[in-house]
């Protein structure tokens, strides 16, 4: 049927409006269950699709080639800016390790599986290569919906690795795929070429990172709906310029919003909450136009492989690569075993999987096929287990919970000054106290006190109760005193 | 309030041995307990800690004042430490940190536990009085420092 516009566009964007609609509306219930919400929308996709019900068939592999690597572009560069560099300072060393060799092991031992199923040398590593990288999103979408904080080290330890492994499973899957096409026996150059990528990669995005803080402090723009513009571009800037000379643009981009975001800039909270929000319909997007992707008849005829090669990832490949890297660095036992068995699989590997179908290399699609089976078993099993598994080993974190409130200034100027968010632990030395008896120095002040879901305006006979979300207002200079007596600070 | 008030001289080490955070806690528990028999070192320790998990007391220029509180005490006790090769404390602007003030105060007494840590903050501000107590070498020197510092209008 051929549909004329306006119908044509009427059409698109009601089915969108359901399937994203459903997808917002759906995320909670699916992070009850335990359930990473990407899957719940690559489902959503699938009911779309030409087998669904939706009747929508979608087979452009190029588009989510493209589309795909736009949306990584805005999760990447949401996550850098909001990782705080103290999280570097702790899990930057293992991170880095697991984002390297880690993801070279982890291809290999998933490689040789893949071999043992069936595959010829050079798919079977190419298969492991575009399944390598995990996706922490899926990690803590799941810890979220259980409402649970994973303790410091191991989440920071995740996270990072999750947004710096990327690159090195697009360089191999490249030059794998490239290999495949032309040949050629694999050798060592492959090594050589992702070291390159990487330094580039990550020279580019200091530079840009470094840049955009200067622009953001310097320029003033016409209006505050401009800078999400600003920032965005220097996004894509950061992704493509790399890109376009050997660089790992991935990468690029992690780094240079992980160096922005650690600056305070005029229009700060503004801006990372519409970063927030574009990542969000980036994974929206993503994954439904994963699931109209797929095609579940064809899935079942992997079934077998791909549960194989699946579980081999899971209960071998990753946790053993895992507990190795993590050896240097003297983690707990149950820690790196947690490492290893939570490194869900997220949408890097479907969009990675489609390089192969575009480069028209043999069996591409067989393994594209393979690939989506191991992504939702992965997520699906050790994703599962992750909120019962966090309780089990005594991983949650006993950070306070976050207020049901809270207070910020936003402002497009440079401000002297900023309200800091602390929570009143009965340790802490203001507990019980009168906001009378507190020894504020110079100009800072109590603005707001926000407990359970009341607030209780800052008045000198107010007493600070433990349990308390406090908020003071202060100069930087006054920062350390503050922190001496109201103790802990809560993360924006 | 004054601070020899509640930092007796006996409470003082100028040359602390320890090289962690921890040791650091355990150190200083060690001479508050030494100076004021009736605490238990263990508990001492156990407070500080608690209130250090919630983020460090270092404020920065190489001053820490780790402090708690202990049910059962009836006034402010406190020791004074100087490491001299610098301790990483997880301070604020994360340098090496020299001097320790441990304050540990009663249980409901937040008014009296604040005030005196304001009072010992701003005291370790002056730039030259730290240098004067870094070049201190004796416990009884440096005590007679702080009191003079304290005493100034």
């Amino acid at each position: 049927m051929q549909l004329y516009e306006p119908t044509a566009t009427a059409f698109l964007l009601t089915a969108l409006g359901v399937l994203m609609g459903g997808s917002a509306l759906f995320s909670r219930a699916a992070g009850r269950f335990g359930v990473p919400v990407a899957l719940l929308f690559i489902l959503l996709g699938v009911l779309g699709g030409s087998e669904g019900i939706g009747g929508i068939a979608f087979e452009n592999y190029g588009f989510t080639f493209r589309l795909g690597t736009v949306a990584l572009v805005l999760i990447l560069f949401d996550g850098g800016l909001n990782t705080p560099l103290s999280a570097m300072r702790h899990g930057l060393k293992p991170a880095a390790l697991l984002a390297t060799v880690g993801v070279i092991g982890t291809a290999l031992v998933t490689g040789v599986a893949a071999h043992l199923f069936g595959f010829e040398w050079k798919q079977a590593l190419l298969l492991g290569a575009i399944v390598s990288s995990t996706d922490a999103a899926a990690v803590f979408s799941v810890l979220r919906g259980s409402g649970l904080h994973l303790k410091r080290r191991v989440g920071v330890t995740l996270e990072l690795e999750s947004g710096l492994n990327d690159p090195m499973a697009v360089i191999l899957t490249m030059a794998l795929t490239g290999a495949l096409m032309s040949g050629e026996p694999l050798d060592w150059h492959i090594l050589l070429h992702a070291a390159v990528q990487m330094v580039v990669g990550a020279a580019f995005g200091m530079g840009f990172g470094y840049a955009g803080r200067l622009l953001l402090s310097r320029v003033h723009l016409a209006a505050g709906g401009l800078y999400p513009v600003l920032t965005l571009a220097l996004a894509f800037l950061a992704f493509g310029l790399p890109t376009l000379f050997e660089g790992s643009g991935f990468l690029s981009v992690y780094v240079a919003a992980v160096v922005m975001g650690n600056q305070s800039f005029p229009y700060r909270s503004g801006l990372l909450r519409v970063h927030d929000a574009m990542a969000w319909l980036a994974q929206v997007c993503m994954f439904l136009m994963l699931g109209l992707l797929a095609i579940p008849t064809k899935l079942v005829e992997v079934a077998w492989v791909g549960a194989g090669v699946s579980l081999v990832l899971a209960f071998l490949a990753r946790p053993l690569v895992v507990m190795l890297c993590l050896l240097p660095f003297r983690f707990p036992l149950k820690e790196s075993f947690y490492v290893g068995w939570v490194g869900l699989r997220g949408a890097v590997p479907i969009i990675l999987a489609t390089f192969p179908v575009l480069a028209r290399a043999p069996g591409a699609f067989s393994i594209f096929n393979v690939v989506f089976f191991i992504v939702v078993v992965n997520a699906l099993i050790p994703g599962a287990t992750v909120p019962w598994l966090t309780r089990r080993l005594g991983l949650v974190s006993l950070a306070p919970p976050p207020p049901p409130a809270a207070l910020e200034l936003t402002s497009m100027h440079q401000l002297d000054g900023e309200v800091v968010p602390f929570y009143v632990d009965p340790a802490s030395a203001v507990a019980g106290a009168t906001l009378a008896e507190l020894p504020l120095p110079g100009s800072a002040v109590v603005t707001l006190i926000v407990r359970g879901k009341e607030l209780v305006p800052a008045k000198g006979a107010t007493q600070l109760l433990p349990g308390d979300h406090v908020y003071v207002f202060c100069k930087p200079a006054e920062l350390a005193e503050v922190h001496l007596l109201l103790g802990q600070q809560m993360d924006e | 309030m004054r601070i020899s008030e509640f930092l007796s001289p006996e409470a003082l080490i100028a040359d602390l041995q320890a090289r962690d955070k921890q040791a650091v806690l355990r150190e200083m528990s060690a001479v508050l307990s030494r100076a004021h028999p009736s605490l238990k070192e263990d508990r001492l320790v156990e407070v500080l800690r608690e209130r250090e998990k919630l983020g460090s007391t270092g404020i920065g220029e190489g001053v820490a004042i780790p402090h708690g509180k202990l049910p059962g005490l009836t006034n402010l006790v406190a020791a004074f430490g100087v490491s001299r090769q610098g301790v990483d404390f997880e301070a604020i602007d994360g340098k090496p940190t020299h001097l320790f003030f441990a304050l540990v105060a009663p249980e409901n007494s937040a008014g009296v536990h604040l005030k005196a840590l304001a009072r010992i903050s701003r005291l370790f501000k002056n730039p030259r009085f730290r240098a004067s107590i870094l070049d201190a070498t004796s416990a009884a020197d440096i005590h007679a420092l702080i009191v003079q510092e304290d005493a100034r209008p």
